[in-house]
């Protein structure tokens, strides 16, 4: 039997082929143990508990927000994360809901809140009091008729604005209720109240002297349920 | 502490209950709702029956609060005054609190005023805020023996989604026989040949215009300048009133004699 007839080429090609797809998967499947491996050790705390937030999981957020008016929407939900040596900082995503009112759609709202706390007083092991937070949020809001920039039906420079994205800034108050440690479900409660105006509030506000800040300053109560 | 802190934002809570804003365009309306409905009924019995009419006209007042106070403190000194038309852009940004903040502004008004559409406020949702505070974009009202025809005309705004101007409004208005309707005013935003109109049917809405009992003049707003314009070369005056800022309004009297007259006033 001749060894490289076109036939048995063939059939060496597919053998090889065969082989090396073999060793491929079988490396593959080496480093997917590997790392099965490497997650199982990590997602174990020393104690024994399972650990959520190892590897990928550092991106379940830390908290549940939710938060009434403010500008944002009637009503926000969202989660976040605290970082920083103290956990000063908070990064917060919401979404959020606005009826209609007096409109014809409902919309849906997305905002980006990044907080600032710089105190933490402890008032007993329970109560903990925050006596300023800060921060902005930018705020977009879903539907045709808000855009971020003009459309090009019209002359260029028409509207200089969004009405779509909205930056604002905000000052407020906490207080922390602490949970037993190990045995409820969430670590601690936070209640939240903040005062807050936008970027057209202010335009309009600096230009008039009619403007009294209980029209520019906008008001929100919210709740933080720390998970982790 | 915490008394301390329930001190400081107790009041701050409750004092501001109205404070708690859904969303910059959420359209919550507080206090009066149409606007132009209640007012236009205070203008027709004032007006009844008088055949000398006396009005001012104005508009642009976005985002100058102080200076269209001014002109209500201005206006709110005279007494010869039937009534006042806003020519409309009430609102900058289509916000819902503007309307409502200009809203407040123009009822210290002593006369009655009706409020038009201005491009502007068709912004975002404000056309649906405009039409919950003041009323419908196109309305028609009698002040004596003449009949004022106001229009939406911020075609650009639209996109041929609805019919601006709406020549079948016009056409009804023509229609309608009211009673003591002998000389006819419109009033409008945007004027013919400016960018925001719908200049393809230019020609035609004059023609229709036209066709009303002694139509004596057209006023519009939205250049922020004073205007006197022959538009078309036909004899029909537009009369653009400046924006709020120039501090300038326009008093128009109508007599008996099928004259009129106007003014510039600076306050």
């Amino acid at each position: 039997m001749k060894l490289f007839t076109t036939k048995t080429k063939m059939i060496w090609c597919s053998v090889f082929m065969l082989l090396s797809c073999a060793t491929v998967s079988a490396q593959t499947r080496q480093k997917i143990v590997k790392d099965t491996v490497l997650i199982i050790t990590d997602s174990i705390k020393p104690n024994g508990e399972k650990n959520y937030r190892a590897g990928w999981g550092i991106l379940i957020p830390e908290y549940a927000k939710v938060q009434y008016a403010g500008g944002m929407a009637f009503m926000s939900i969202g989660g976040g994360w605290d970082y920083g040596k103290k956990k000063q900082w908070e990064t917060d995503v919401f979404l959020g809901f606005v009826p209609h009112y007096s409109t014809d759609k409902n919309k849906i709202t997305f905002t980006l809140k990044q907080n600032y706390i710089p105190w933490k007083l402890d008032v007993n092991s329970r109560f903990m009091v925050e006596p300023l937070t800060c921060g902005m949020y930018l705020n977009t809001i879903w539907g045709r008729d808000f855009w971020v920039s003009e459309p090009d039906k019209y002359p260029n420079g028409y509207y200089a604005f969004s009405s779509k994205i909205r930056v604002n800034a905000f000052v407020g108050q906490r207080v922390t209720y602490n949970f037993n440690k190990g045995r409820d479900y969430f670590k601690s409660v936070t209640f939240f109240y903040e005062a807050s105006t936008n970027d057209l509030y202010l335009i309009s506000a600096f230009t008039n002297s009619y403007l009294k800040p209980e029209d520019y300053i906008v008001l929100s109560l919210g709740l933080k349920l720390q998970i982790f | 502490m915490m008394k301390k802190l329930l001190f400081i934002a107790l009041p701050f809570i409750f004092a501001g209950c109205d404070m708690f804003d859904s969303h910059p365009y959420d359209g919550q309306v507080t206090g009066q709702k149409s606007v132009n409905a209640a007012n236009i009924a205070r203008i027709e019995q004032a007006c009844a029956g008088k055949t000398s009419i006396k009005f001012a006209t104005m508009g642009d007042s976005q985002r100058w609060y102080d200076e269209t106070e001014m002109f209500v403190t201005a206006l709110n000194k005279r007494n010869d005054i039937d009534f006042v038309i806003h020519g409309g852009d009430l609102s900058d940004f289509g916000l819902t609190e503007e309307f409502m903040w200009q809203r407040d502004i123009m009822n210290k008004l002593t006369v009655p005023y009706v409020a038009l559409i201005g491009n502007h406020d068709c912004l975002a949702n404000g056309q649906d805020v405009f039409r919950t505070v003041f009323g419908q974009e196109n309305f028609s009202f009698m002040a004596g023996n003449v009949k004022f025809v106001c229009l939406n005309t911020n075609a650009l705004e639209f996109d041929y989604s609805h019919p601006v101007p709406d020549f079948q409004f016009i056409q009804d208005k023509f229609e309608e026989e009211t009673p003591g309707h002998e000389k006819t005013v419109f009033a409008m935003h945007v004027r013919p040949f400016s960018n925001q109109f719908n200049n393809n049917v230019a020609n035609v809405f004059q023609d229709v215009v036209k066709r009303f009992p002694k139509l004596q003049f057209c006023l519009n707003a939205h250049d922020h300048h004073l205007q006197a314009d022959d538009l078309f070369t036909d004899g029909v005056m537009y009369y653009g009133s400046a924006s709020m800022d120039k501090k300038s309004y326009l008093v128009f009297t109508i007599t008996p004699d099928d004259q009129y007259t106007y003014e510039v006033v600076y306050y």
